[in-house]
């Protein structure tokens, strides 16, 4: 793979040239704003999941478009969304982001042909020796925050189980799940959730990616928001330390998603944000079948922390 | 970019008697693990499939998920048209007089942007999974069960990974977290770096990678590789009440050894073929067609091999040899690496040249007398 991922690498070097001319949408008159910059704007309290809070009108609207993907396959071959609204504060210690996009359709499930609405942010982690802006590039590490659907579900309403998918699925015996199915008088029986009933060893066996520790399979979330990092196509690697947070609302054909972390960390896996950065986007609708690769993305805008 | 321009190395597939297109170079495993289903014997009694189920997906998030699955064909199909859907989009699958096949393979037919030609099914797909299950292609006439052959036909198809020499799977995976081992080419997807892309699922065009909706990932047939590390055959090949199953190692194809059974059956004798060759995966399980079913649809479904594995089978009666071969099916729970044929016996051996399975090619017949006089009692059965 090295060779295409070099050529790859120079295609990728060209649209950034180019992208930096032409995906950044012209300004829109809610609060001044700079072209082909987001600017972080300092507050003194900062919003974590009021999505609609009105600390967000201090900060100017950056309208980022966004296109499909067309770097390495599988590519995005229809897209779906064609922008995303972007706004940010800090206050001294922690930035956040409110993301929003138009989507007519909330999808917060998955099955094997059911996917999730997603967004995330990225930042590179040596600004100044800019990194590939999809998923960076070997020896140019990014930093990256995907906040999903299903696991802010996951959080607000409980884990997403088979009988939140398919109420009348019924199993005889699922081995070693830790209590039976619950015979309610007069009622259907319940059956044993993954969360409360496969906890021992033996049950877990039978929940192979949970067993695995795999950070996608994890039955016990407790933010919508995972923190990874990356240094080109195929090498996203979730964070041992997981320090952002986020939250998320679907209202009228628009989500509006909140991300936030601290400024400066001393996690090596951070990029931290002094004056002045990059992020880049990436957005993707489940009901679309948009998943991994199959995704709109926007290539590094800059990033102004206001003092 | 291209529609092939990802498929950078040109590797070379036996199956298809030519080189093709592959994401990776060539990479055969030091043995790689296959195994030969004579469909011929299959009763589609699930034994198979139940002890697959039990003993590796009885899960939450796998109730719909059979790694092993026995389908009628031609009606059955899971998920449902899993075949039709690839074959649709492989457009001339035409072989030429030396066997060498002049169509594309799942590889070199996908379109730009894609990495294989596939597609995803959809949860109700893998909702009837004995769907069409004993139903035969046409109605029987009456008086047909007098005139010899029927016109309409059925059969078995047992299907599991088939653990290919080039799996589309692993090459759909975007985050290589696909991978086959070296030492025995088992393929299997890692539970630990697996995201849930389902670009396995739709990639795979035997639909035998499956997604968990509790982990949230993919799943597949492991090869029951905990057995395989202890020198003994899968779930669901030792428990084939039929015996239709042998599984073993076969040697990479320009050093085939003609005393170990799956090379012997594949490589000499050609009597077990492999399933839709023409995907190009060079899948690992060879299959004996079936020799009452219309030959069209067996080129279709094994290749151009069919007339001749079908003549050797049917004389496998006056060729000790290959029955010998046979007569080992089901015989050991331990992998045979070898076997020969001595008097009356086929005998097979480990990889260590221990005898582990001896079968007399005709059952000792012991008749008992009808009254027992130690027991005192009467017989019903005195053979």
């Amino acid at each position: 793979m090295r060779g295409y991922e070099t050529a790859m690498l120079g295609r990728v070097a060209l649209l950034l040239i180019l992208s930096s001319v032409l995906f950044i949408g012209p300004q829109v008159a809610y609060l001044e704003q700079e072209q082909n910059v987001i600017k972080s704007v300092k507050v003194k309290e900062v919003p974590f999941k009021d999505v609609s809070s009105s600390i967000w009108k201090n900060a100017p609207v950056s309208q980022v478009n966004v296109m499909p993907q067309n770097m390495t396959p599988p590519l995005l071959q229809t897209p779906s969304i064609k922008e995303i609204t972007v706004r940010s504060v800090h206050n001294g210690e922690w930035i956040a982001f409110l993301l929003e996009w138009e989507d007519e359709t909330r999808d917060a499930a998955v099955d094997v042909d059911k996917f999730t609405d997603q967004v995330a942010i990225q930042i590179p982690l040596t600004p100044k020796n800019l990194p590939a802006f999809m998923m960076g590039n070997k020896g140019g590490r990014v930093h990256i925050i995907h906040w999903k659907a299903i696991w802010q579900d996951d959080i607000e309403k409980g884990y997403r189980d088979v009988q939140v998918l398919h109420p009348n699925y019924w199993v005889d015996l699922y081995f070693f799940s830790d209590k039976p199915p619950i015979y309610a008088e007069g009622e259907f029986p319940l059956q044993p959730t993954t969360v409360d009933y496969f906890i021992t060893p033996e049950a877990l066996n039978f929940i192979p990616g949970a067993y695995a520790r795999n950070p996608i399979s994890m039955l016990h979330r407790t933010q919508p928001v995972e923190e990874a990092i990356a240094e080109g196509f195929g090498t996203f690697t979730t964070q041992p330390k997981q320090n952002a947070i986020g939250w998320g609302k679907w209202e009228n054909g628009l989500w509006k998603v909140i991300i936030a972390r601290p400024l400066i960390t001393d996690d090596p896996n951070d990029a931290s944000i002094w004056e002045e950065s990059y992020i880049a986007f990436a957005v993707w609708n489940g009901s679309d079948k948009n998943v991994g690769a199959r995704k709109h993305y926007a290539p590094w805008v800059k990033l102004v922390v206001e003092k | 970019m291209s529609a092939t321009s990802w498929l950078k190395s040109k590797v070379k597939n036996w199956q298809i008697g030519r080189e093709m297109g592959y994401p990776y170079e060539e990479s055969r495993p030091e043995k790689q693990i296959a195994y030969v289903f004579d469909i011929n014997k299959c009763i589609a009694c699930q034994t198979c499939t139940v002890a697959c189920k039990t003993t590796w997906t009885s899960g939450k998030g796998q109730e719909i998920m059979f790694w092993n699955n026995v389908e009628t064909k031609p009606y059955g199909g899971y998920p449902i048209r899993w075949d039709l859907n690839v074959l649709k989009k492989l457009d001339g699958q035409s072989w030429d007089k030396n066997r060498t096949y002049n169509g594309n393979t799942v590889f070199e037919a996908a379109p730009q942007g894609e990495r294989v030609s596939g597609w995803l099914p959809e949860e109700e797909d893998y909702s009837y999974p004995n769907i069409g299950e004993d139903e035969c292609s046409g109605i029987v006439e009456r008086g047909d069960y007098f005139s010899g052959i029927h016109k309409v036909w059925m059969f078995y198809l047992a299907r599991i990974c088939n653990h290919c020499t080039y799996p589309a799977c692993l090459a759909a995976c975007p985050r290589k977290a696909i991978y086959k081992r070296k030492e025995d080419g088992i393929v299997l997807i890692d539970q630990s770096r697996c995201r849930g892309y389902r670009e396995c699922v739709r990639g795979c065009p035997y639909k035998k990678t499956f997604f968990n909706l509790v982990t949230r990932i993919s799943e597949k047939c492991i090869g029951c590789y905990p057995l395989i590390e202890k020198g003994e055959q899968p779930r669901c090949v030792q428990t084939c009440i039929g015996k239709i199953r042998m599984q073993g190692f076969l040697s990479k194809p320009d050093s085939p050894r003609k005393n170990n059974p799956l090379d012997f059956l594949v490589y000499f004798k050609k009597v077990a073929l492999p399933l839709y060759p023409q995907f190009g995966l060079e899948p690992n399980v060879y299959y004996v067609p079936p020799i009452h079913v219309p030959k069209e649809f067996l080129y279709q479904m094994f290749g151009p091999g069919v007339d001749d594995a079908i003549e050797t089978y049917k004389g496998a009666k006056d060729d000790k040899e290959l029955l010998g071969a046979f007569l080992l099916f089901g015989n050991s729970d331990k992998i045979i690496h070898s076997f020969k044929v001595e008097g009356d016996y086929a005998l097979g051996f480990n990889d260590t040249g221990e005898l582990v399975a001896k079968v007399p090619f005709t059952e000792p017949v012991y008749v008992r007398p009808y009254f027992d006089k130690k027991e005192g009692t009467y017989r019903h059965n005195i053979s």
